[in-house]
C-alpha cells in the first residue's frame, strides 16, 4: 500500500459514522442472536419484581438493569428480543414498499402520457385512504400478526415512494445528458439503466432511511390497536403499548423501549446521510 | 445537406395553441455553419429540437441529405442518429455526474457498434486529444473539470462517432469570457479538419458574425431574414435585424447604442400579432404590415418584410 | 467629490476545503454621479466585492477579514448589523441583481414590493405611499403605473420586471447603486433599454453606480471608469477610453483580444490559454502570470501598483520597468 492510498484508506475510515454503525450492529446482533444472547427469559414472570426500577435508582437490581415491567419481566431482555420483530418488519416493509413504489414511479415518470395519468390517479386514491382504516380492514380480512403489519405498511407507503420517484424521473428526463443519449441513438432501456436509475438511488436511500423510524412507530401503533404483533411475541411497539397505562408509576417501562426506537431511527438516518454522500461522486472526494 | 421545408410547430396548452415555429424554411450547405439568432422564446431551440428528432414538426418536412427524417424507418433513424450530434449550452447539466469521462465519450460509440474494449479506449484517447485534453481525463468524473474543460468533453463525446452535422446550442455562452475564445477556436479547427456542418444557436451577434457562414434571424417563430452572414450583417434589410445589430454593446466607449430601433418587447407565441409579427415594435410599420404576412424575397439573401431597408445601416 | 472609498478590502469565505480569499486587497473609489465598472470573469471576486459593501456575504462562511469601506466619511465595516440594515442597506446603498425573477417575490404585488423600502426607511407612509410608489414606477418608465400597482411579478415581461427591480432600488434615492449583471438575463433589445434607464436614473439622482459585469461591451456603454478584476484583485483601473484604447495590463489586453466584435474580420480569436486559478491556493506573485504571454522571472513576486497618470493604474512588472 503506497502512502497516498494509505492516507485515503485512513481518511475513509475516519469518515465512517461509527456511532450509528455501532447502534445498528447491536440491533442486528440482538435480532440475529435469538434466545442465546438474552440475560433472562423475556417471558419470565416474576411478580415480586413488578415495577422494579433500573439499577441506578433506589430499589433497583442489576438482575434487571433497565428495570422490570408490570409483570416483573426484564425490560432489557424484552428490548433485545423485540429487536428481532422490529428488524424483520422494517426490512421487509421498506424493501417491498420501496421497490413497488419506485417501480411504479419510474414507469409513470418515464412513459408519461396516459400511463402516467392512470398511475397518478391510483397514487392519489391510495393517499386519500386513511392508513388506520386500511389496517382495520386488512386485519379483519387477514390474521393480525407480523405479515399483516408488513402488508399494511407496504400498501400505505408505496404511493409515497412512487410520487417522489416519479418527480425525480421527470426532472432527470429533462437533463441535457438524457437528451444527448437520445440524440446519439442510445436505446431506451440503456438510458433508463445508465442515466435514470443510478440518479434516483440517492433519493431511494434517503427515503428508506427516513422510513425506518416511521415503520417502527407504525408497527407500534398497529400493535397498540391490537392489529399488529400479538402476545406472546415481543416488539418495541407492543412494549410501548403495554407500558402506557403505567407511565406514572413506572416511567422506565415505556422510556427504555422508546430510547431503543429513538436510537435506532437516529442511527438509520445518520447512516443514510453518510451513504448518500458516499454514493455521490461529487461529494466523495471532498 | 439539411433542408427545412416550411416546418411548423404548434403546442397545445391550457391557455391555447402556442405557435412556436411557423413555416420556417432554411437550407444548410455541407461544411457551412448556419447560425439561428433571435431573442429568447423566438423558437430557435424548438427548431433545433425538431432537427434532432426530439420533437416532431406539426407540419413541413426536414430533409437530411435528401431524406425526409420523419419518414425514416428504424435503421435509417439509427444511421441519422449516428450522423447528427449535439453540444449543449450548460456543460454542468450535459454530462452525467455519475459517469466517468471515458464512459461518457464511449456512450454514443457503444450505442451503434461494439468494436471491442481496446478500440473504444483508443477512440476515447483520440477524441480527447483532438479537444486538447490528456488521455488520463477518461478516468475522472465531470465535476473534476472546469466549465471550459467540460465543454471540451461534451465536444469530444459529440465527435466520437465522426458525425456529419453538429447542432451547437449556445456552445460558449455559459463559459467565461477568457475561455470562450478557446472553445470557439477549437470548434472551428474541428470543422476544418473533419469537414463538419454546424447549426449553431446563439444570441451574441458579434460571435455569430465571427463564427458562422450563414445566418437566419428568427422573430416569434418566423424567419425575418436569412442569407450569407457577411451580407446580412453588412446590409441588413429587415428592421428587426437592424434593431438587433444596433443594440449590441460594443467594447468601444465611443460606440452609440440605439434604443429606438425596436420599441417594447417580444409578444407571446400564444397570441402572435397578425400580419408581420414584428409590426408592433417596428418603426417602419405600415397598414399592410398589420394585416398581411410578408412573402420572403428570393435567395440567397432572403427577407420577409414589406418595407425592407436598402444599403448599409448608417 | 468622493462618495465611496474602499481600501485594501479582504473578504474570506470559510469553506470545508479551506479559506477562499474571494476579495484580496481591493481598493477603489466612486464619485457621486459616476459609474465605475467592475469587470471580471466568474470567480474573479467582483460580485463578492459588491456584496461586501453591503455586508451581504454568504451566511456562516463569508467574512470581511480586513480593509476599510467609507461611504460619505462613515466607516461601514465598524457599523453594527442593525445600524447597517437601518441606515445603509436599501436606503443609502441599493442593489440591482441579475435575475429579476428571483429578486422579486412572486406572492406580493409590485406595489407592495416597491413600497416596502419606502415604508421601512420612513420615506412615505399611509396615503402618500401610493403616490410615491406610482412616482417611482413612472421614473423607471412602467406604462400606466397606477393601474399596475396590484399586479404580480409574473404579469410583467422580463424587461419590465428588471424595471420594477430598479424602482425598488431607487425608491429611497440611494447615494450608491450597485448593479450586479443587471442586463445579463435579458435579450439585447431589452438590454439596451435597461442600459438607457440606468443612465437616466443616474442623471436624475446623481447617484454613484458600481456596475458589476463580465461583458466588456455593456461596461463600455455605461461606465466612466473601469476596474478590471482577476483572481480576487484589481489588476487595472482606468478611465473608460484609456482602458479600451490603451490597456496596460496583459490580462486586460488579452481579454479585449479574446472577444469577437461586430465588423471584426479576424479569422481566429486570440484565446487566453489555461484557466483562472483557485482562490484557495492562488499562485504566488502575479496571479495572471501562469497564463500571461509576457511572463518574466520577476512575475514570481507580486507586482507593485504603477500609476500611469490621469487615474490610470495597473499592477504589472512590465510597467514598473518602463
Amino acid at each position: 500500500m503506497n502512502k497516498k492510498k494509505q492516507k485515503n484508506f485512513i481518511h475513509g475510515l475516519s469518515g465512517l459514522p461509527w456511532a450509528a454503525l455501532g447502534v445498528i450492529a447491536v440491533v442486528l446482533i440482538c435480532a440475529a442472536g435469538g434466545e442465546a444472547l438474552l440475560p433472562q427469559d423475556p417471558g419470565d414472570l416474576d411478580l415480586g419484581a413488578a415495577f422494579r426500577p433500573p439499577f441506578w435508582l433506589d430499589g433497583g437490581d442489576l438482575a434487571t438493569p433497565l428495570g422490570a415491567d408490570n409483570l416483573g419481566r426484564d425490560i432489557l431482555s424484552r428490548i433485545m428480543a423485540g429487536a428481532r420483530v422490529t428488524v424483520i418488519v422494517a426490512f421487509y416493509a421498506i424493501l417491498l414498499s420501496g421497490s413497488l413504489g419506485a417501480l411504479i414511479g419510474m414507469i409513470a415518470g418515464f412513459f408519461g402520457g396516459w400511463v402516467d395519468q392512470v398511475l397518478m390517479r391510483f397514487i392519489e386514491i391510495q393517499q386519500s385512504i386513511p392508513s388506520i382504516a386500511l389496517a382495520l380492514l386488512l386485519a379483519a380480512a387477514l390474521e393480525p400478526g407480523l405479515s399483516t403489519v408488513v402488508v399494511v405498511i407496504v400498501l400505505t407507503y408505496w404511493a409515497w415512494y412512487a410520487r417522489i420517484i416519479r418527480g425525480e424521473i421527470l426532472a432527470l428526463k429533462g437533463r441535457d445528458y438524457v437528451a444527448f443519449a437520445r440524440i446519439a441513438g442510445v436505446s431506451t432501456p440503456v438510458i433508463f439503466l445508465r442515466h435514470l436509475l443510478p440518479n434516483i438511488f440517492n433519493t431511494l436511500i434517503v427515503l428508506a432511511t427516513l422510513q425506518v423510524g416511521q415503520v417502527i412507530l407504525f408497527e407500534a401503533s398497529l400493535s397498540f390497536l391490537g392489529l399488529g404483533i400479538q402476545q406472546p411475541d415481543i416488539s418495541w411497539g407492543l412494549m410501548l403499548a403495554d407500558a402506557r397505562q403505567y407511565i406514572t408509576n413506572a416511567w422506565w417501562a415505556i422510556t427504555m423501549p422508546g430510547i431503543a426506537i429513538m436510537l435506532t431511527c437516529l442511527a438509520a438516518n445518520v447512516f443514510g446521510d453518510w451513504l448518500r454522500d458516499r454514493l455521490d461522486p461529487k461529494l466523495r472526494q471532498l | 445537406m439539411l433542408q427545412l421545408d416550411a416546418i411548423t410547430k404548434h403546442y397545445p396548452t391550457r391557455q391555447g395553441l402556442v405557435r412556436a415555429v411557423e413555416a420556417v424554411s432554411l437550407t444548410v450547405a455541407p461544411r457551412s455553419t448556419l447560425a439561428l439568432v433571435g431573442e429568447s422564446g423566438c423558437g430557435k431551440t424548438t427548431i433545433a429540437k425538431m432537427i434532432l428528432r426530439l420533437e416532431t414538426p406539426t407540419a413541413g418536412r426536414i430533409l437530411f441529405e435528401g431524406q425526409d427524417i420523419a419518414a425514416m424507418d428504424r435503421i435509417a433513424v439509427h444511421r441519422y442518429r449516428r450522423a447528427v450530434m449535439a453540444v449543449f449550452q450548460d456543460p454542468y447539466a450535459s454530462l452525467n455526474p455519475r459517469m466517468r469521462v471515458g464512459a461518457i465519450i464511449a456512450e454514443p460509440i457503444l450505442a451503434h457498434e461494439n468494436p471491442g474494449r481496446a478500440a473504444v479506449t483508443r477512440r476515447i484517447e483520440e477524441v480527447l486529444d483532438i479537444v486538447g485534453l490528456p488521455a488520463g481525463a477518461a478516468r475522472l468524473y465531470p465535476h473534476e473539470f472546469s466549465g471550459g474543460q467540460r465543454q471540451r468533453i461534451a465536444i469530444a463525446r459529440a465527435l466520437a462517432l465522426q458525425p456529419r452535422l453538429m447542432v451547437l446550442d449556445e456552445p460558449v455562452s455559459a463559459l467565461d469570457v477568457s475561455i470562450r475564445a478557446q472553445v470557439l477556436n477549437l470548434l472551428q479547427d474541428i470543422q476544418d479538419e473533419f469537414g463538419l456542418t454546424y447549426l449553431v444557436i446563439a444570441h451574441d451577434l458579434a460571435l455569430v458574425e465571427h463564427f458562422s457562414s450563414d445566418v437566419a434571424v428568427i422573430y416569434l417563430g418566423r424567419v425575418a431574414e436569412t442569407g450569407p452572414t457577411a451580407e446580412v450583417f453588412a446590409q441588413p434589410r429587415h428592421p428587426y435585424t437592424r434593431a438587433l445589430l444596433a443594440a449590441v454593446p460594443q467594447p468601444d466607449p465611443d460606440h452609440i447604442l440605439s434604443e429606438a430601433a425596436a420599441a417594447g418587447e417580444i409578444a407571446s407565441a400564444l397570441n402572435p400579432p397578425p400580419g408581420c409579427r414584428f409590426h408592433p415594435r417596428c418603426p417602419r410599420a405600415m397598414d399592410l404590415c398589420r394585416t398581411t404576412v410578408p412573402v420572403p424575397s428570393a435567395p440567397p439573401h432572403i427577407t420577409a418584410c414589406h418595407a425592407p431597408h436598402e444599403g448599409a445601416p448608417t | 467629490m468622493t462618495l465611496l472609498t474602499v481600501e485594501n478590502l479582504q473578504t474570506h469565505l470559510h469553506l470545508q476545503r479551506g479559506i477562499l480569499r474571494a476579495v484580496d486587497g481591493v481598493s477603489l473609489h466612486v464619485d457621486g454621479g459616476e459609474t465605475l465598472g467592475l469587470v471580471g470573469e466568474s470567480g474573479s471576486g467582483k460580485t463578492m466585492t459588491g456584496l461586501s459593501l453591503l455586508r451581504l456575504l454568504p451566511e456562516g462562511s463569508g467574512r470581511i477579514a480586513g480593509g476599510s469601506i467609507r461611504l460619505d466619511g462613515t466607516e461601514l465595516t465598524e457599523l453594527s448589523e442593525t445600524t447597517l440594515a437601518r441606515d445603509i442597506r436599501g436606503s443609502r446603498i441599493a442593489m440591482i441583481m441579475q435575475d429579476p425573477m428571483t429578486s422579486l417575490n412572486p406572492v406580493f404585488s409590485i406595489g407592495d414590493q416597491v413600497g416596502s423600502p419606502l415604508r421601512n426607511h420612513g420615506i412615505a407612509r399611509g396615503a402618500r405611499l401610493r403616490s410615491a410608489v406610482i412616482d417611482v414606477l413612472q421614473r423607471v418608465r412602467i406604462p400606466s403605473p397606477d393601474q399596475r400597482l396590484g399586479d404580480y411579478p409574473h404579469q410583467f415581461s422580463g424587461g419590465q420586471r428588471q424595471r420594477v427591480v430598479a424602482a425598488m432600488a431607487i425608491g429611497c434615492t440611494p447615494r450608491l447603486l450597485i448593479a450586479d449583471e443587471p442586463t445579463t438575463a435579458l435579450d439585447v433589445t431589452i438590454q439596451v433599454q435597461i442600459i438607457a434607464l440606468l443612465r437616466r436614473i443616474q442623471g436624475e439622482t446623481g447617484a454613484g453606480i458600481i456596475l458589476i459585469t463580465h461583458d466588456l461591451g455593456v461596461a463600455a456603454s455605461l461606465c466612466h471608469r473601469i476596474a478590471v478584476m482577476y483572481a480576487g484583485q484589481i489588476v487595472e483601473t482606468a478611465p473608460v477610453r484609456r482602458l479600451y484604447r490603451a490597456p496596460a495590463h496583459p490580462y486586460t489586453r488579452a481579454l479585449l483580444a479574446a472577444i469577437p466584435r461586430l465588423g471584426d474580420k479576424r479569422a481566429r480569436l486570440a484565446a487566453i490559454p489555461g484557466q483562472p486559478p483557485s482562490l484557495i491556493d492562488p499562485p504566488i506573485g502575479c496571479r495572471f502570470a501562469p497564463r500571461c504571454a509576457e511572463r518574466m522571472d520577476k512575475c514570481a513576486q507580486a507586482p507593485p501598483l504603477t500609476d500611469l497618470g490621469d487615474g490610470h493604474t495597473a499592477s504589472c512588472w512590465k510597467l514598473g520597468t518602463a
